[in-house]
């Protein structure tokens, strides 16, 4: 409740993670400024408040001043809202007002006439809520600043007055990062809200910034948002880091070489990252993983940025895993994508969607090395973040396949290759190793939080039979940490 | 809604059914209450009408306060606003009418155009 250490009322926005930034929600009764460049979602984001306010029984009134009232509700259709519904209910108005640009000025005049609109409508249907979208556009018949000025603050009083809680929103250009020259707008409401559109490494990503919120705190950084296939969402990872889930119980990776090396498996809900060069098994290790999960009736995600479903399926029954029985009764479920598709939210958005719909108890992701295709290095290592945040959040248990170029990495963060080994609970490491007569494959556990280990590089080979321990490997140095603990840490 | 000169106008019909001589001018005039320009602008306009239309003119009067479904329908979002409504093509003008010259021009009553 830090948010209302003012008394501030909020109106919760019901918008996936905005209300988190906002802590709460908009100021009730006042006004909210959302202002961005065109294709940045500012008429989504004031439409899903007014209709996640509408069902919730909250009428609410959208003055469209520069789209058609049709084209609006189409929009909405896409995102899933039926507008056309809650205004029968009268629940909802979307009143078209739009200058058509052919009036000829001859003299002073006010905005009597819109405030006339709205304020029937909103008497109409009792509205709480207002979103007028592209204000920009009334203002431009206003040639002057102060005329301009003048009417806003009409506007802006008019609105306080009826105890509206309304979302103006402004277009910005381009090159007005800004929104400088809405200024006075800015210093009126209450509330200001950035939207910002921008494409890098040609990618587009949209940022979402609260620039000022008058008598409350708000989440200051920049957050990413896509729009999702049911609105906006954004993913403030700051508030998502807080409700990781404690690490569980140990579950078989599906080898038992490899469950001796880790005392018994992975643990539970943890993050791990398989890393080796390229052909040394990793796909193979995931893979065996999932069959060995899904076998055991838990639910498995793969997500696959490499391959395509049927190239992973068929490249899997060499080494004698076969994934189609468990992807036919559903407890897999691969997710192909070509990273460069699309943007890193747009990934991350469908993964959480997926998750939300098929409730994996584990997820793979291969691989960690090929999510930089979506942009940059600093893109993967968001989205990495955040997925990782997600799972984690959720006690899912994530399998990230990754894969380095040459050499033998020694750092956490040649392992992940982006930096973020901060959040990996376990390193499963994979290399060859040249001989006079022979290439042969390795395996080390770098590294598992919160278990036991073994710490020497064991033998491995991949048969038609799937990956095998020609050695039974040595179970971890016993009790070592206990041990050390016990004679005082020396 | 008021009408003057009313004689030939009855109740209110939608533009198309509104039959008058081809010369004859039909003037909506949308505007907020008692508020000054918009007082300011039905007085410029009859003025303006009584020495260049005489007799051949209809003004209507719209309250927006009164009626905001007539200010949706016309799209009318700045009082006082002026339509012609007759002889088409319909012009939209806005403020006052203070400016004289402009407003004759936008009816199509500039010299050069009578």
């Amino acid at each position: 409740m830090r948010g209302q250490r003012h008394a501030i009322q909020k109106v919760p926005t019901k918008i996936a993670g905005l209300d988190e930034i906002l802590e709460g929600g908009i100021p009730r009764g006042r006004t909210t400024v959302v202002s961005g460049g065109p294709g940045s979602g500012k008429t989504v984001l004031g439409l899903e408040f007014l209709c996640r306010g509408a069902m919730a029984g909250e009428p609410g009134v959208f003055i469209t001043l520069e789209e058609r009232a049709e084209a609006i509700r189409l929009n909405a259709s896409a995102m899933g809202w039926d507008l056309a519904a809650l205004e029968k209910a009268g629940q909802l108005a979307i009143i078209e007002a739009r200058l058509l640009g052919e009036e000829i000025v001859a003299g002073d005049f006010d905005i009597q006439g819109l405030l006339a609109i709205v304020g029937g409508h909103v008497k109409r249907i009792g509205a709480r809520h207002i979103v007028m979208d592209a204000l920009d556009v009334l203002l431009r018949i206003y040639d002057d600043l102060k005329r301009e000025r003048n009417e806003l603050s009409r506007l802006h009083d008019w609105l306080t007055d009826q105890g509206l809680t309304s979302v103006l929103s402004v277009k910005t250009r381009h090159d007005d990062h800004q929104g400088s020259q809405y200024e006075f707008l800015d210093f009126m409401a209450d509330c200001v809200i950035r939207l910002d559109h921008r494409v890098v490494g040609q990618v587009a990503t949209r940022r979402l910034r609260v620039i000022k919120y008058r008598g409350s705190g708000f989440g200051t950084n920049e957050y990413p948002y896509v729009f999702g296939e049911h609105g906006i969402v954004l993913f403030p990872l700051t508030t998502a880091e807080l409700t990781h889930q404690p690490l569980g119980a140990k579950v078989s990776t599906g080898l038992k070489g490899l469950d001796l090396m880790l005392d018994g498996g992975f643990r539970l809900a943890s993050c791990i990252l398989i890393s080796g060069n390229s052909g040394t098994g990793k796909t193979t290790l995931a893979s065996t993983f999932a069959q060995a999960a899904c076998q055991r009736g838990e639910r498995v995600l793969y997500l696959n940025f490499e391959e395509s479903t049927e190239a992973m399926i068929s490249g899997m029954l060499s080494p004698g895993i076969d994934l189609r029985p468990s992807i036919h009764d559903k407890t897999l479920l691969v997710q192909t994508a070509t990273p460069e598709s699309t943007g890193s939210d747009y990934h991350l958005n469908r993964v959480i969607e997926t998750i939300a719909g098929f409730k994996p108890d584990h997820l793979i992701l291969d691989a960690v090395s090929a999510c930089v295709r979506m942009g940059s290095k600093q893109t993967a290592f968001e989205f990495m973040m955040r997925l990782v945040s997600v799972v984690k959040e959720r006690g899912i248990t994530s399998i990230l396949t990754n894969q380095v170029s040459s050499g033998v990495p020694n750092s956490d963060e040649e392992l992940t290759g982006i930096g973020f080994s901060s959040v990996v609970d376990a390193v499963v490491q994979l290399r060859y190793v040249e001989t006079d007569e022979e290439i042969i494959r390795q395996v080390l556990i770098v590294k598992s939080r919160g278990s036991a280990h073994s710490n020497r590089r064991q033998l491995y080979v991949i048969t038609d039979q799937g990956i095998e321990f020609p050695e039974t490997p040595q179970p971890p140095p016993a009790r070592f940490g206990r041990a050390r603990r016990k004679d005082g840490g020396k | 809604m008021s009408k003057s000169p009313s004689a030939k106008a009855p109740a209110r019909r939608a533009d198309h059914e509104y039959m008058v001589p081809a010369d004859h001018y039909l003037l909506r005039l949308f505007m907020a209450g008692n508020g000054a320009n918009s007082q300011k602008a039905l007085t410029n306009l009859r003025s303006l009408c009584e020495q260049r239309l005489a007799g051949r003119y209809t003004i209507e009067t719209v309250d927006v306060v009164q009626d905001f479904e007539a200010a949706v329908k016309n799209n009318i979002l700045v009082t006082p606003a002026l339509i012609l409504v007759a002889p088409l093509p319909r012009v939209v003008v806005l403020g006052n009418l203070s400016d004289l010259p402009m407003v004759l021009a936008a009816l199509r009553l500039s010299e050069a155009d009578s």
